[in-house]
C-alpha cells in the first residue's frame, strides 16, 4: 500500500459544520509529512479519514489507488496506525505490556512475533523497564509515549501522530524524533499533526498548512517557511521558526531549521 | 368516551398549544406510550369481558365493539398521563428547575449534582466516541460479529471508567478551589420569576387532587365518563 | 506575597517525597516561570502553592505555605480561593459545566462565597474586563475555542479576587493563537498587581512574559533567578528543559565553531 491520496475530499459534520473543503493530498510511502494549522482548520478531521474513522461526504480516499470506502476501520488499521492526542482515551490495561499488546493482537499477531513487536516498541519509546508497571503509575507524558508504543507495535506501513510533542519535556521530544527517524529509516510513512513549527521544520520532509478546511501551503520546509510564504502563514496565526526569520533577516535565503541556518552562516562566512 | 377525551384536551393539549410545543408533545408522548398502548388495545379489543357485538375475527379470537370502545377510553387516559409528563419535560428547562429548587432552599451542592448529571452527558458521549475511535484505530473490530464486539467491552469501558474517575477528581479540585464546598447557601443572581397568579394556580391544582378523589368516590363525576 | 518555606510534600501512599525543601517567593506583580522535566514536581509544586495539596489531594505537607504573611495551614479550601487561584491545562474540566453563559461561569466562584449580589456582579464584571472577554459574556462556554475557554477559566479564578495565580501548563492544549491570548492575559494580570507562577514546557513563551524563572529537578529547586539568566543556563538540557529558540541557536552556533564575526552577525540579527 504505497501511497495515500485524498481526492477532492469534503467533510461536513452532522451539525452542518464543514470541516474539510475540497482537499487534494497525495502522500507517497516513506514520506515524513507535518500537518499544521490552527485548531479547527481540519487537521484532525483529515487524518481521521486516512484510516476510515471518518468517511468523506464528498470525494474519495485512496490507499494505493484503491478507494477505501468499503473497507472497515479494523482492516485499514493494518495499514494506517493512528496515535491519538490524549493517551487516557485509550489506556485500559493493567500493565504497560498488556496495553501495547492490544493493537498487534487485534491484527492477529501472537506468540513470539507478538512479543518481538511489543519489545521493540517498548524499547523504541524507552519504556522497556516499565513493562509491568500500571500505566496510571506513569506520568502523563510517559503515558503519551505508551500510546505511541501501542501503535508502533502494530508495525503499520503508515504511522499518524496527533500532537506527539505536546506536553513533552526535552527527553520526550527527543524520543518522538527518534521514533520518527527510525520509522522513516524502515521505510514507513510518518504523518504528524503538530503546533510546533520547529518540530515541523526539522523532523519532516514536507509541511502541509491548513486553514478552514483547505490546504493553503504544501511543500518542503524550506519553501513553506520561506519569506514569500510568511503572509500566508500569518493569515492563520502561525509563525515561521526563528531560524527562518533570522535567515531572511541576514539575507541567507530559506533556512527553516537551525542546522540550515548555521550551514548558511558557515558558507557565507 | 367524551370524558377522558375532554380531559386530555383541556389538561394537556391546550396548554401544549399555548406553549407552542404541541407537535413535539404529540410525537413524544405517542412514542412513550406506544408499547403500553398497543398491549392495552389488543387485550381490550379481543378479550373484553361482556363483549357481545362482534366486529371481526382473527382465527380463534374475536374483536368486540364494546372492547374497542373501552380500549379507546384506556388509550385516551394513557395518552393524557404521558402527555402531562411530556408537557412538564418540554416546558421546564432543567437549569431553571434546579435554580428554583435552590432558591427555595435545596443545598447548592445537591442542586449542582442534579444539573451536572444532565449537562455532562454531551461531554461523556463525546468522550465515549473518542475512546471508540482510538480503539478502532488499534484494530478493535466494532463492525464484525457479536462475539467480536463483546470482546470490545473492556477496551471501551475501561478508559471510559478510568477517564471519568480522573475527570471527576480534576473537576472536584477545580470546584473546591472556587469555593464550592463552602457550607451554606450561595448567592443566586437569577431565579425563575414567580407571580401571584402562578402561586394561586399551583395551590388550586394541589387542592384539586384530594377534592377530585372525594368527588369521584361520592359519585358526583359520573357524567365525565 | 506567596511564599513556600522549606516545603516538602509526599503524595498519599507514595514511598518518596515529590518535593524536598522548596523555598520560593512570589512578589506582587511578578510573573515567575517554572520549568523542569516531566515528573520533576512542577504540578506538585503548583498544587501545594494553591493549597489543594494536601487539602484536596491528601498526602503530607512539611514546611509552610505563607499567603501575604499568614500561614495558610488553618485555612480551608474554600477560603483559599480568595487568596490563590489555580488553573490547569484542561479548560474543559475547570469549567463548572452547569453554566449556560460565560457570565454565569465567571460568577460561579463569587456566587459560591455567598457575597451580596451587587458584589458578585462587580467582581464578575471586573474579571471579564481584566481578561478582555466582555464580548463573550453571553456565549455558551462549551462552544468556545480552547484559548477562549482558558481565558474564561482564568476569569473565573480572578473573580474570586486572589492576589496570587498559579497556572500548570495552561497552554499545553492550545494552538499558537490560543497560547498568545493566554500569555497576553497573564502579562496584564501581573501589571494589575497579581503575582503569577506559571509552569510550562514552552520556554519561548516564558521568555516573553517572565521576570524570573525557577527550575525544578527531582522535587528540588535547582535554579532560581532572572529569566534571561536561567533560560540561558547550560544545565537546562540535562534538566530535561528545552531552551528558548534563540538560546538553542546561539549555543549551536558556538558549538559548531563559527568565527567570531559570524557570531556577532547572528547576535545582531537575534536582537
Amino acid at each position: 500500500m504505497p501511497g495515500l491520496a485524498l481526492e477532492a475530499v469534503g467533510h461536513v459534520y452532522p451539525g452542518g459544520v464543514r470541516a474539510l473543503d475540497g482537499v487534494d493530498l497525495r502522500i507517497e510511502l516513506g514520506e515524513r509529512v507535518a500537518l499544521v494549522g490552527q485548531n479547527g482548520s481540519g487537521k484532525t478531521t483529515l487524518v481521521r479519514h486516512l484510516n476510515g474513522l471518518l468517511r468523506p461526504t464528498s470525494g474519495r480516499v485512496l490507499h494505493d489507488e484503491a478507494d477505501v470506502a468499503s473497507a472497515t476501520v479494523a482492516r485499514l488499521a493494518r495499514s494506517v496506525g493512528l496515535v491519538f492526542q490524549d493517551p487516557d482515551r485509550q489506556i485500559f490495561a493493567g500493565s504497560v505490556r498488556a496495553e501495547v499488546e492490544f493493537g498487534p493482537r487485534n491484527l492477529g499477531l501472537g506468540g513470539a512475533e507478538l512479543a518481538a513487536a511489543v519489545d521493540a516498541a517498548l524499547i523504541a519509546v524507552g519504556l522497556a523497564a516499565e513493562a509491568r508497571t500500571n500505566p496510571y503509575d506513569l506520568g502523563a507524558s510517559r503515558r503519551k509515549l505508551l500510546a505511541l508504543a501501542s501503535v508502533l507495535a502494530m508495525r503499520t506501513p503508515v504511522l499518524v501522530l496527533d500532537e506527539p510533542t505536546t506536553g513533552q519535556d526535552l527527553r520526550g521530544v527527543a524520543t518522538v524524533r527518534r521514533v520518527i527517524d527510525e520509522a522513516h529509516a524502515a521505510g514507513r510513512t510518518v504523518i504528524a499533526v503538530t503546533h510546533d513549527m520547529d518540530f515541523a521544520a526539522s523532523a519532516f520532509d514536507r509541511v502541509v498548512v491548513m486553514r478552514e478546511g483547505r490546504i493553503i501551503l504544501d511543500g518542503p520546509p524550506a519553501s513553506v517557511f520561506a519569506e514569500s510564504a510568511w503572509d500566508v502563514l500569518r493569515s492563520t496565526y502561525l509563525e515561521p521558526p526563528l531560524a527562518a526569520t533570522i535567515g531572511a533577516r541576514l539575507g541567507l535565503g530559506a533556512t527553516p531549521t537551525d542546522a540550515a541556518l548555521l550551514a548558511a552562516l558557515a558558507g557565507a562566512a | 368516551m367524551a370524558g377522558p377525551a375532554a380531559l386530555a384536551v383541556v389538561a394537556v393539549l391546550l396548554p401544549a398549544a399555548v406553549a407552542r410545543v404541541l407537535r413535539r408533545l404529540l410525537r413524544t408522548s405517542l412514542l412513550l406510550s406506544l408499547p403500553i398502548a398497543i398491549s392495552a388495545l389488543l387485550i381490550n379489543l379481543f378479550f373484553f369481558p361482556g363483549g357481545a357485538t362482534l366486529l371481526f375475527s382473527l382465527g380463534p379470537v374475536h374483536a368486540s365493539a364494546e372492547g374497542l370502545a373501552f380500549a379507546t377510553e384506556v388509550l385516551a387516559r394513557i395518552l393524557t398521563i404521558s402527555g402531562a409528563i411530556t408537557l412538564f419535560y418540554l416546558t421546564t428547562p432543567a437549569s431553571e428547575l434546579v435554580l428554583d429548587l435552590e432558591h427555595r432552599g435545596v443545598s447548592p451542592r445537591i442542586a449542582f449534582v442534579a444539573l451536572a448529571s444532565v449537562q455532562t452527558v454531551p461531554a461523556m458521549v463525546e468522550r465515549a466516541a473518542t475512546i471508540t475511535a482510538a480503539q478502532r484505530a488499534r484494530g478493535l473490530d466494532t463492525e464484525g460479529s457479536l462475539w467480536r464486539r463483546l470482546r470490545g467491552v473492556v477496551p471501551l469501558a475501561g478508559p471510559m471508567l478510568l477517564g471519568s474517575i480522573a475527570d471527576v477528581e480534576e473537576r472536584s479540585m477545580a470546584l473546591e478551589a472556587r469555593g464550592f464546598t463552602r457550607p451554606g447557601r450561595r448567592t443566586l443572581l437569577w431565579w425563575p420569576p414567580d407571580s401571584g397568579r402562578q402561586r394561586l394556580a399551583r395551590w388550586l391544582l394541589v387542592a384539586a387532587v384530594p377534592s377530585l378523589i372525594v368527588a369521584r368516590a361520592a359519585g358526583w363525576l359520573e357524567w365525565l365518563g | 506575597m506567596l511564599a513556600l518555606e522549606s516545603v516538602g510534600y509526599t503524595y498519599a501512599g507514595a514511598g518518596r517525597p515529590a518535593l524536598h525543601d522548596v523555598n520560593l517567593e512570589l512578589q506582587d506583580g511578578e510573573v515567575v516561570g517554572l520549568v523542569g522535566a516531566s515528573e520533576a514536581g512542577k504540578t506538585t509544586l503548583c498544587l501545594v502553592a494553591s493549597g489543594l495539596a494536601p487539602r484536596s489531594m491528601g498526602g503530607t505537607l512539611t514546611g509552610r505555605l505563607m499567603l501575604d504573611g499568614v500561614d495558610a495551614a488553618p485555612l480551608a479550601i474554600h477560603q483559599l480561593g480568595e487568596r490563590v487561584g489555580i488553573a490547569f491545562a484542561s479548560a474543559a474540566t475547570q469549567l463548572s459545566g452547569v453554566s449556560g453563559t460565560v457570565y454565569e461561569e465567571v460568577a460561579f466562584g463569587p456566587m459560591n462565597l455567598g457575597l451580596p449580589a451587587s458584589d458578585v456582579i462587580a467582581r464578575t464584571d471586573r474579571a471579564l474586563a481584566a481578561l478582555r472577554i466582555g464580548e463573550l459574556a453571553g456565549r455558551d462556554p462549551a462552544h468556545l475555542s480552547g484559548g477562549q475557554q482558558q481565558l474564561v477559566a482564568i476569569a473565573g479564578l480572578v473573580a474570586l479576587g486572589p492576589a496570587h495565580l498559579v497556572l500548570d501548563e495552561p497552554t499545553a492544549q492550545l494552538d499558537p493563537a490560543g497560547t498568545a491570548m493566554v500569555a497576553e492575559a497573564l502579562v496584564r494580570l501581573a501589571a494589575d498587581g497579581a503575582s503569577i507562577l506559571v509552569a510550562e514546557h514552552k520556554t519561548d513563551l516564558l521568555a516573553g512574559i517572565c521576570a524570573r524563572v525557577v527550575a525544578l529537578d527531582a522535587g528540588r529547586i535547582l535554579i532560581d533567578g532572572p529569566a534571561a539568566d536561567v533560560l540561558g543556563d547550560p544545565r537546562l538540557p540535562e534538566l530535561g528543559v528545552v531552551a528558548p529558540a534563540a538560546r538553542r541557536l546561539r549555543r549551536a552556533a558556538r558549538d559548531v565553531g563559527l568565527p567570531a564575526a559570524t557570531l556577532a552577525r547572528l547576535e545582531e540579527a537575534l536582537a
